[in-house]
């Protein structure tokens, strides 16, 4: 396995990518230095700052669009540079090598992402101060974040990887799920939540510190339903790229 | 080792690979029509013009491709979904693409860790040596010439000492010294009772390399066997030359006279259309009897000296 995944980090880590999943994990933590000046210690600012900040640009927006650009190229590169031979016509199992190509793409995006999201709580924590509900500088609400978006990332991954093997159009496939799917059927259907990564991460923010967390109570599911789903996805589109990896035609 | 004494070893021994009524259609378009085939020890060319099927047929006989219908296997084991196989088989496909980042060396390396060599440089050394690159291994293949990155491929391929390869136009980007070479590092390895198949499209590449041959036209498999017997038929075969001169009625009646043709016509632009199973002869006879008959010669042109025409010949012959 260690070829292979040492191989697909600097495939997926090449210099333009990573610029863009840099510029894209300093942004809430540049907005949250912005307007750190502007937010009042009130329950109103501490709303704002979840709705917005860490679920509206963080876990709805930026995450899904950086596992998207790390995740569809997992196998796409492969596939567009026609490569991909050089590992399916060794003796490794596919899942050996399915197995680093999603951990590449949580390890390349997966850090960043939790980096900025802490970073930015901690900004958004010191900035209102220790009078509001959240981000008080507990340990719990920093973890929160931290293992709410590793869920995420590697859900996601999971999902796009599949996607990048699947079909050449990964990245319409990606937008269509995130911001279709996810963005507006499950705002209005609230059962779809059940089948939404961004509703697993919200709910494990959610479910490990809700008192801190507490705004998201109109959108989250319950935590074990949560953490359940995020597994369950992880592990249903890691089997379907392996089956697909054993089927395809390798180009 | 002589290419009789190749070719009555190779019949003695178990088929390496063995094709089985193989077919392969992608929509409605038939890429390989039922074919059989089995390959024996030794070098075997794959031959045929461009988009005859052959790189489709050596990528279902390498695992990559599934048959839409029949069944291939290698060393007596099926190919798809059977990994392990590949420790014993390598596989160069067509396509040239490498990871430019990395140096000749640290790709050969990848590929051998990918295969769990151990101990690794050894057998790195050995098929870097064996491909005349070890001045260069550790330059980075983004500066490679295509002739260096594909032999660089062939060693990436033979690295962990394989015995059955399947090499798509090995020979691709290469020049006529590093294609001798090949050659003779193909004959090599065949020696040590290898199987080696090798798809080409250029006739004389395989003729000086091969056994023998199996000839793809159109998805069909049109002949297989010993090279030397093909090459007899080929030998058969009538060229066409078209010759355009002022007096072509003249022309026509001085080479009629001559052994080198076997029949000449006239196209609609007053051109001689000759066949004839002596070209060589032809080329000498057609300047001397125009200037004996002084008859001014414009144009002499084979009509059907590609490839495509030579298979095509021995299809419908």
């Amino acid at each position: 396995m260690g070829p292979i995944f040492i191989l697909s980090v600097r495939v997926l880590a090449n210099r333009r990518r990573l610029l863009l999943i840099v510029l894209l994990a300093a942004l809430p933590i540049g907005l949250a230095a912005l307007v750190s000046a502007t937010l009042s210690e009130d329950k109103s600012s501490n709303e704002e700052f979840i709705n917005v900040l860490l679920d509206g640009m963080l876990i709805a927006a930026i995450m899904p669009i950086v596992t998207m650009v790390t995740g569809t190229a997992a196998f796409g590169n492969d596939l567009e540079d026609r490569t991909l031979g050089y590992l399916v016509l060794k003796p490794i199992s596919r899942l050996r090598i399915v197995l680093p190509k999603l951990l590449a793409s949580v390890v390349v995006a997966g850090p960043l992402l939790m980096a900025s999201g802490i970073i930015a709580t901690l900004l958004g924590a010191s900035s209102m101060g220790a009078a509001l509900l959240v981000l008080d500088g507990s340990v719990q609400a920093v973890v929160g974040v931290g293992v709410a978006l590793f869920a995420g990332v590697v859900a996601y991954a999971a999902i796009f990887t599949w996607a990048g093997l699947v079909t050449t159009r990964a990245l319409a496939f990606a937008l269509i799920y995130v911001f279709l799917w996810e963005g507006l059927i499950s705002s209005y259907l609230g059962g779809v939540r059940y089948l939404s990564v961004r509703a697993y991460s919200l709910s494990i923010l959610h479910g490990m510190d809700d008192r801190s967390f507490g705004p998201l109570d109109d959108r989250v599911i319950e935590f074990p339903a949560a953490i359940g789903g995020a597994v369950a996805v992880t592990v249903i589109f890691f089997w379907l790229t392996v089956r697909r990896l054993r089927r395809m035609d390798v180009p | 080792m002589s290419r009789a004494q190749r070719s009555s070893q190779t019949t003695a021994t178990e088929p390496t690979i063995v094709v089985q009524g193989v077919s392969k259609w992608f929509g409605s378009v038939v890429a390989v029509n039922d074919i059989s085939v089995q390959v024996h020890p030794g070098i075997t060319g794959l031959l045929g013009p461009n988009g005859a099927g052959k790189t489709t047929l050596l990528r279902m006989i390498g695992g990559l491709a599934e048959p839409s219908e029949g069944d291939v296997s290698l060393l007596g084991e099926r190919v798809r979904d059977n990994p392990q196989l590949y420790s014993r088989v390598g596989v160069m496909s067509a396509n040239e693409t490498v990871y430019e980042f990395f140096t000749g060396r640290e790709f050969v390396e990848f590929i051998g860790r990918l295969h769990q060599l151990e101990p690794l440089a050894p057998a790195v050394d050995r098929a870097i040596e064996a491909v005349d690159l070890t001045e260069v291994q550790d330059r980075p293949m983004g500066t490679y010439s295509r002739g260096m990155r594909q032999r660089m491929r062939l060693a990436a391929t033979l690295v962990h000492d394989p015995q059955v390869l399947l090499l798509d136009e090995p020979l691709n980007g290469t020049d006529p010294r590093q294609r001798i070479e090949f050659q003779e590092l193909m004959r090599r390895q065949a020696d040590q009772g290898r199987t080696i198949l090798i798809s080409s499209h250029i006739l004389e590449e395989v003729e000086t390399l091969a056994d023998s041959i199996l000839l793809i036209v159109s998805g069909k498999l049109a002949a297989s066997g010993d090279f030397r017997a093909i090459r007899a038929k080929l030998d058969e075969r009538p060229y066409k030359v078209r010759i355009v001169t002022g007096d072509p009625r003249s022309m026509a009646a001085a080479l009629v006279k001559t052994e080198t043709v076997d029949s000449i016509s006239v196209d609609s632009d007053g051109a001689l259309l000759v066949l004839s199973r002596n070209v060589s002869a032809l080329q000498h006879s057609v300047p001397r009897l125009a200037k004996e008959q002084g008859i001014r010669l414009m144009r002499v042109e084979p009509m059907d000296d590609s490839l495509e025409s030579v298979f095509s010949y021995l299809v419908e012959g």
